[in-house]
């Protein structure tokens, strides 16, 4: 029987599908950032520029008083009331910060712009190991930041779990490497480049297996009220078939058959392809799931 | 007047509500006098998400283990550790020197952390200003001010309610939770709410 005081996030919070697109980005553009440290071609960083304005973009139109921003942040810095024990505050420090280091590297990839005489430093600035050192931990922690926002959110006994940071990092990573791979498809990156991501994505892909049954089952079997109701939703409930078909069937099992596939029989560009999109999609219906199956704790059962 | 704590400072007075459940007849006088003291042109308008009035009190029917019909009336509960107020970016919320916990809608970007942040479920958007309303309201904030009572003990028919200083023991709250058996919401959650249920003498 349903609690008497049975409420879902999204109808009061409005966390809803902007906000699971900016998580989404947010995976992408900073993972891809980690990625970029080791691949290091113009079109990723176009990707992770792309995707973390994208992400802003859905996160600030997410905003109810969006026009109110400029005063809010004004107000904030002339009283100088910071709240460092908000994770989003530090989530908008780490990618006003990441954006900034994106269009200095997406700059140093730009010919016109390096011919440009006193723009030539960003080229300088982004073959520096240190420099692109700081733009990868940059985009890992902006990732992490992404999965501590739930895990504060103490209303919703859900997301009050480690396993989330954990799960995004994976995630992410697994969206970074699908996005190397469909670099690889367009002939962008080299073969040997995407033989190691595909083999890395095959173990990441086995973590994340184990990291989302592991955050059903504790759920389920030893959460709260609140967390069993939203981890019902997802295993058997209103979003359980975005849930086995779209994280699990399309987002993890497709990617490690196709992965197996490449290891061991070959390697085939337009099933990369395919690894690729659903690696990607499995990582949006992660967020997805998550976010839309936020519940209150019932306050009488 | 009040004025807004820096992190560190401790507030002088800790005013708390007191709902008296064994003499509520749960007639809903506080849940509409809310609305209508501070929310008036929410009085024909529902909180979706809730389904019913927008009001800073919520009111939960449910029936009990033996088929008893029963009520609980939720609303922020001020609380000494407030979650809303470690989430929210921006410091739009803040406890004031009286321990209320309040918004300053300056600094509020309709954001909801604090909506997903409360462990309670009080915060609602408003569907015009988009700003996530909880008790105290405006202007039960300018009756407390002015020495009043809230609009929801005030209205109270069969004196259920009732809103006072815990430091003052000789306040009627105090008195009152001195006396009788009362219970917090969700206690282990360990947001040290100031919204006492009582449940008997």
């Amino acid at each position: 029987m349903a609690p008497a005081d049975l409420h879902f996030q999204v109808p009061i919070a409005h966390w809803g599908w902007t906000i699971v697109w900016f998580l989404w980005f947010v995976g992408i553009a900073g993972m891809g950032s980690v990625g970029y440290f080791f691949v290091r071609k113009a079109a990723l960083a176009y990707v992770i520029f792309g995707s973390l304005v994208l992400g802003l973009a859905f996160v600030v139109s997410h905003l109810g008083r969006w026009w109110n921003l400029p005063r809010t942040l004004w107000t904030m810095v002339t009283n100088g009331i910071f709240n460092w024990s908000s994770w989003m505050l530090v989530g908008i420090v780490l990618l006003s910060v990441h954006l900034i280091l994106s269009v200095i590297v997406v700059a140093s990839h730009i010919p016109w712009l390096q011919r440009i005489g006193w723009l030539k430093w960003t080229a300088t600035l982004s073959r520096a190991n240190a420099y692109l050192a700081l733009y990868a931990f940059l985009g890992f922690m902006a990732t992490v930041y992404s999965g501590f926002l739930l895990t504060q959110a103490s209303g919703i006994p859900l997301w009050n779990t480690s396993l989330i940071p954990i799960l995004w990092v994976v995630s992410g990573s697994i969206a970074a490497i699908a996005v190397i791979e469909l670099l690889y498809v367009f002939g962008v990156v080299e073969s040997s480049v995407s033989t190691l991501a595909v083999r890395l994505g095959l173990g990441l892909d086995a973590i994340k297996l184990l990291a989302v049954l592991a955050f059903l089952h504790v759920a389920l079997a030893y959460g709260s009220a609140g967390a069993r109701i939203g981890a019902t939703a997802m295993a058997s409930g209103e979003y359980a078939l975005m849930t086995w078909g779209g994280v699990i069937g399309i987002g993890i099992l497709v990617p490690i058959a196709i992965g197996l596939y490449t290891v061991l029989v070959k390697k085939s560009k337009p099933l990369l392809a395919i690894s690729s999109i659903a690696a990607l999609a499995g990582v949006f219906f992660l967020r997805a799931v998550v976010l839309l199956a936020g519940a209150w704790e019932p306050l009488v059962l | 007047m009040s004025t807004r704590l820096r992190k560190g400072q401790a507030p002088t007075k800790r005013m708390a509500h007191v709902w008296d459940a064994s003499k509520c007849i749960a007639c809903g006088a506080c849940v509409m006098a809310c609305t209508s003291t501070n929310n008036p042109d929410m009085m024909m308008r529902e909180e979706k998400g809730w389904n019913s009035i927008a009001s800073n009190i919520r009111r939960i029917d449910s029936v009990s283990a033996q088929g008893r019909p029963e009520v609980l009336l939720v609303q922020c509960q001020h609380c000494e550790d407030a979650p809303c107020l470690n989430t929210c970016p921006f410091g739009a919320t803040y406890m004031d020197d009286n321990g209320m916990i309040r918004l300053d809608p300056r600094m509020c970007s309709g954001c909801s952390y604090c909506v997903t942040s409360c462990p309670y479920n009080v915060r609602w958007f408003h569907p015009d200003s988009k700003l996530p309303k909880k008790c105290m309201g405006d202007t039960c904030l300018e009756l407390v001010d002015k020495g009043l009572q809230p609009a929801c003990v005030q209205s109270c028919p069969a004196g259920a309610r009732d809103y006072g200083d815990l430091n003052d023991p000789n306040s009627s709250v105090s008195v009152t939770l001195r006396t009788k058996r009362s219970r917090r919401l969700l206690e282990n959650a360990g947001t040290e709410p100031k919204y006492f249920v009582v449940e008997g003498s």
